[in-house]
């Protein structure tokens, strides 16, 4: 059982890896998109703000939610070879 | 001076990737099937080129019993496969079913007369000198020695890399042209 436990922990770093860094990513370009919209509709009034609440409307989005496929996936993909390589 | 560096780790660096690939890929072979047997192995400087599976065996050891299929390539030359299991292991191919695999290729055995032709799938090289043998993965009955298997998980896989390697690499662009180059030109 060692070695799927080895396999299960570098998979979590690794991914968990991958999680945190697409979703910095991914905030951040949203950001940029608030702000860009804000600049382009030269909107009066406080830009911190809109930013503030486009990003909350954000973090509650589904498209965040589908950036946990990032763990799905590869265990979706682990069954499917497990499946094709030994039972097929 | 500092281009040719530059270039020789790049090419370096491409030839490491595309090694590794070669060797981890999944690949088909037509052949003919003439025998199966197990052979005892002890590992040494090639070590490396075998499974270390742990699928509930012992990993202690510094040698074991190892499965090969023995097979001949439509053109006359003799190839053979070692058969074991990956496990939960490097390379990702889950393979539990060494025993079972054996029993099959062991099914399809032909002779030079009657020959019956097999896809072999399996990964890993064949090399004399440091007596490796490609793992194989899974085994087809095929039409015949010109049957053309196409490795679509290869292809798959390949297209796959690809794009991961485009989106990070636009992505990266785009961020040395905005924050790195105009720090560089400010000096």
């Amino acid at each position: 059982m060692f070695a799927l436990a080895r396999l299960v922990l570098i998979l979590f770093v690794v991914l968990t890896i991958v999680y945190v860094s697409l979703s910095l990513y991914s905030r951040a370009v949203r950001r940029d998109k608030l702000e860009a919209e804000w600049d382009e509709e030269g909107q009066s009034g406080d830009r911190e703000a809109f930013v503030r609440d486009g990003l909350e409307d954000y973090d509650q989005s589904l498209r965040r939610k589908l950036i946990l496929g990032v763990y799905v996936v590869p265990i979706l993909l682990i069954g499917t070879i497990i499946y094709f390589t030994n039972y097929n | 001076m500092w281009y040719y560096i530059k270039w020789t780790i790049w090419l370096l660096l491409i030839a490491m990737i595309g090694t590794f690939l070669h060797y981890t890929l999944p690949r088909n072979d037509v052949v003919r099937i003439t025998d199966t047997y197990e052979k005892r192995v002890d590992f040494g400087d090639n070590s490396i080129f075998w499974a270390n599976s742990n699928t509930g065996e012992s990993t202690e050891v510094t040698g074991r019993d190892v499965f090969f299929i023995q097979a001949f390539r439509p053109n006359g030359n003799p190839i053979i496969y070692r058969n074991e299991d990956t496990g939960w292991g490097w390379p990702p191919y889950f393979k539990f079913n060494t025993s079972n695999l054996q029993a099959h290729a062991t099914d399809l055995q032909s002779s030079e007369d009657a020959p019956r032709w097999v896809a072999v799938k399996k990964y890993g090289w064949r090399m004399q000198y440091l007596s490796i043998y490609p793992n194989a993965i899974s085994v087809k009955l095929v039409d015949g020695p010109d049957t053309r298997v196409i490795p679509w998980i290869s292809i798959s896989i390949l297209v796959v890399l690809g794009c991961i390697w485009l989106a990070i690499w636009s992505r990266w662009r785009k961020f040395r042209a905005k924050r790195i180059d105009p720090l560089l030109d400010g000096e």
